[in-house]
């Protein structure tokens, strides 16, 4: 006989919620604290420069800030736009490969379209990024809703195909291989021209890129989508009930492709910011968001501010990991990887503890 | 006075709530003892707890003047004690025979035992039991397959039968034939519990009530020294008026008309049969029929939610057949379903009240946004007209109480005015106090001259509410019949297709003498129905 079962708590409270996360996170930064420390790490100062992203006493402290925004803005945007699915109980788990098909149109656009102002080629990208991602989306969201595919594992193939693809193109040394670079012997991608490569405001030393501009707009525009208007309506109905969406009058079907539509024509839109701004693409351009923004959506519990202040956290981490590696020869990235995934896992398991808790099973006793 | 069983102060929590609070319960040898209480006292938590699903929190469970602890179905059907649930636990792909067998613990050894089969039969036979061994679950009718998951714990050598609302499922006929075998089991010494919710049930078959009332026991009477009346003070706590009202209403011209309807169902077979049937204006019009007879195909069909095979609808003279959902819906026909998990159509629960009030007509409003301050107010004036109890318009759906949601539900769609109303099961899972409300608000809209058809399932609360109850078999018209003019026997006998009152005389029920379709003028010489 069990003794001890689950019982989810009857109230949630956001307190708790903070409280156990504060908590989950002490706890991984200590163990983190003691790896550290056995390798002859003084970890309070590498905490100091992962939390301040290696900013503070640094003569080139606006770089490290530049380097963070190209972290935080594909984040950011994948994230939202999984939430959008997610919302609709959508499982599009296919953010990497709407991200790589992105990348690759971007590229194509980029490598092809010359003469045109930068601002012109740059919009050229982004377009031809998000028709791309989009149709991939759709035509996820068209199977689903004519042949009932299953989601989740048509988006998660999609993945492994795109990666194929776009090495395949990073690995194939041809005539018509445009992506590449034509004076490396050795196949690697080429550098887009100068007018396909993001500029931004220069504030002093710092340079804003447009595509953070671009996030921030995003962010404010998808929390208005969602919460006031009609469409954002449909998809809450639709995610709460499907029954009740086609009771309501809803073209369920037509509210799944558009909404699949938009959310993953975001990540195309990420996709091509990206590429833009790191001026080439690469089988690793994603940085695993569409794997990372799956866990943001649901830290930030498909809110869209939540989400939008969980891409900063786990941006920050991220970031800041690496540019604390980068001083200490002892260690290399894969600690900050490491570091990042006893982080996760504790926040995960304090929101797991946040929702449920334990009970003893009485046991009966004589009346 | 040797008890079969006895519970002595049994507490079970889930959570906060009680769902059981210091209960008490004895079963004397060779009675039937009803359990009787509303929706959510604790009856099925109770026998849970016997049939080894739950474990008490506390309190004590003796057999033969021993404690027994049960935690488990296995210590349960040890114990003799078998349960038949609600819903049934059959195997569908399965004989009748193997469904036996599955739980028959002396089979032992590598192969299957030939002698189960004569076990099988002489119970039948000694209970009086009509049943096919060999015929698959998924052939069965709903009665045949609880006269198979009551065969199968008599078979388990069960002393002590708990039957969870055995009669919900089942015609008039199947409920005499039911009761027939549960007075053999008696009999022949078995201790039977019933828990059912329905009086005269409990009037009928059982010799002592046990009541409960919001988890908590509160009286154990002897059947024959007490009465409907009495035993509802105890159940519902206070005294209460069992009079359903059928307010008589000047009627008006059929509003909605059905000719020739058929229409599929999901598997693509026929649900609905060449219905015809028409609602006036003012008038309640029932539809009786054993669940799964095509009424959830015929709301959605009038709703224009499922595409129709052949047939009219008719409103106010017009054809409505191939309109969008939306211009049904402003033409002011209203359709509301309770689905049985009472949550699934009509409402989005995890969204608020206020959300769920706009969600018909949620695009009326020019532009790309949402009105929610339209929402908001509509919200307010629905709680406060239908007293709803929340604590806020913006609270979800689903954490308000069932008579609460149901109130939501119908209170939407009365808002916008419709002059039909269609409404399936609405008083489905709620107690006796929010059912009449329900009743009240339907009796209301018919004074305003709306045209409601009720899908329901209590033939008593049919033939005291409507003024005519249509039934069907299988989504065929059994016949309209007046409620005054009818017994309770005539549309058992109707809706399991034994009687069939439509061509009766020449008579064509079910289409209106003063149609509003003109091209039909010559139908004109048919009769109403029934009267």
């Amino acid at each position: 006989m069990k003794k001890y079962h689950l019982v989810r708590r009857p109230v949630q409270s956001i307190k708790r919620l903070l409280v156990y996360y504060l908590i989950g996170i002490v706890i991984s930064l200590g163990i983190g604290a003691i790896l550290l420390a056995s390798l002859g790490i003084n970890p309070f100062e590498y905490y100091g420069r992962m939390l301040t992203i290696g900013m503070v006493g640094n003569k080139y402290a606006y770089k490290n800030f530049e380097g963070f925004l190209k972290v935080l803005v594909p984040l950011l945007i994948t994230s939202l736009a999984l939430g959008l699915s997610f919302k609709m109980r959508f499982w599009n788990i296919g953010g990497e490969g709407e991200f790589l098909i992105g990348a690759i149109s971007a590229a194509i656009v980029a490598f092809n379209v010359t003469g045109l102002p930068r601002p012109v080629t740059i919009i050229l990208m982004c377009v031809a990024a998000m028709l791309s991602s989009g149709l991939l989306g759709v035509a996820v969201a068209f199977f689903k809703v004519k042949f009932n595919t299953n989601e989740t594992l048509v988006t998660l193939m999609l993945n492994y195909i795109m990666l194929y693809v776009i090495t395949y193109l990073g690995k194939t040394k041809e005539d018509w291989n445009f992506f590449l670079d034509p004076k490396s012997a050795r196949p690697i991608f080429g550098k887009f021209p100068e007018t396909a490569i993001m500029d931004g405001i220069k504030i002093g030393n710092f340079n804003l890129l447009w595509s953070v501009i671009v996030a921030i707009v995003l962010v404010v525009l998808i929390y208005i989508y969602l919460k006031y208007t009609k469409h954002g309506y449909e998809i809450a109905v639709v995610g709460d009930s499907a029954a009740t969406a086609k009771y309501a009058g809803m073209k369920v079907g037509k509210i799944i492709m558009r909404t699949m539509f938009i959310s993953s024509a975001l990540i195309g839109l990420a996709a091509g910011l990206t590429a833009s701004a790191s001026g080439t693409i690469s089988e690793t351009i994603t940085n695993n968001v569409g794997w990372t923004g799956i866990v943001v959506a649901w830290l930030g519990k498909l809110s869209t501010p939540a989400i939008a202040i969980t891409s900063v956290l786990i941006a920050i981490l991220q970031f800041g990991c690496k540019t604390a590696a980068t001083k200490y020869p002892s260690i290399d990235s894969n600690f900050a990887d490491l570091l990042q995934g006893i982080i996760l896992f504790s926040v995960l398991t304090a929101d797991f503890a946040a929702t449920f808790t334990i009970k003893k099973k009485e046991d009966a006793k004589n009346a | 006075m040797e008890y079969a069983i006895e519970l002595k102060g049994i507490s079970k929590r889930f959570g906060t709530l009680f769902a059981n609070k210091n209960v008490n319960l004895q079963l004397k040898k060779g009675e039937i003892l009803a359990l009787l209480g509303e929706n959510g006292s604790g009856k099925t938590t109770l026998m849970n707890m016997l049939s080894g699903i739950y474990m008490p929190d506390s309190g004590s469970i003796i057999m033969d003047g021993k404690k027994v602890s049960i935690s488990s179905p296995e210590d349960s059907a040890k114990l003799g004690i078998g349960m038949v649930h609600q819903h049934f636990k059959l195997i569908e792909r399965f004989t009748a025979l193997d469904n036996i067998r599955i739980g028959l613990r002396d089979e032992k050894g590598l192969f299957l035992k030939k002698d189960t089969k004569n076990l099988v039969l002489t119970m039948a036979a000694k209970f009086g039991f009509d049943i096919d061994p060999d015929k698959l679950v998924s052939n069965m009718s709903v009665s045949e397959k609880q006269t198979l998951e009551i065969l199968k714990v008599l078979c388990y050598g069960a002393k002590i039968i708990i039957l969870d609302e055995p009669t919900a499922v089942l015609t008039v006929q199947e409920i005499d034939k039911l009761f027939k075998v549960l007075r053999k089991m008696k009999e022949e010494g078995h201790s039977i519990i019933i828990i059912t919710h329905k009086l005269n049930e409990v009037m009928a078959i059982s010799d002592r009530v046990t009541v409960l009332r919001h988890g908590e026991y509160i009286d154990t009477v002897v059947t024959a020294e007490s009465n409907e009346k009495s035993l509802t003070e105890l159940m519902v706590g206070r005294k209460i008026d069992l009079d359903i009202k059928c307010v008589p209403i000047e009627k008006t011209k059929p509003l909605l008309e059905i000719r020739d309807l058929t229409v599929r169902n999901d598997e693509g077979a026929i649900a609905v049969d060449h219905l015809d049937f028409y609602i006036r204006g003012g008038e309640i019009l029932g539809v009786a029929g054993i669940a799964g007879s095509g009424q959830k195909e015929l709301c959605e069909a009038i709703a224009g939610l499922r595409p129709i095979i052949d047939g009219k609808i008719i409103h106010k003279g017009e054809n409505i057949v191939g309109l969008s959902p939306n211009k049904i819906l402003e033409k002011g026909i209203s359709m509301s379903f309770i689905p049985e998990d009472r949550l699934g159509m009509g409402l989005a629960p995890s969204m608020s009240i206020t959300d769920n009030m706009i969600l018909k007509n949620y695009k009326d409003p020019k532009g790309p946004f949402i009105d929610r301050k339209y929402a908001r107010e509509e919200a307010k004036k629905v709680i406060e007209k239908l007293k709803v109890v929340t604590p806020s318009t913006e609270t979800a759906v689903r954490k308000l109480s069932g008579g609460n949601v149901q109130k939501v539900l119908l209170g939407r769609e009365i808002k916008s005015g419709p002059n039909v109303l269609i409404t399936a099961y609405p008083v489905r899972g709620l107690d006796i106090g929010s059912s009449f409300m329900i009743y009240d608000i339907l009796n209301e809209q018919k004074k305003k001259d709306v045209g409601i058809l009720f899908i329901g399932e209590d033939i008593d609360v049919m033939m005291a509410l409507c003024d005519k109850i249509m039934v069907i078999c299988h989504g065929r018209l059994m016949g309209v019949v007046n409620s005054n003019h009818t017994t309770k026997e005539e549309i058992g006998l109707m809706m399991t297709g034994s009687l069939d009152l439509v061509d009766k005389g020449g008579k064509t029920a079910g289409i209106a003498r003063d149609s509003a379709i003109s091209e039909t003028e010559e139908n004109k010489e048919t009769e109403e129905a029934g009267t």
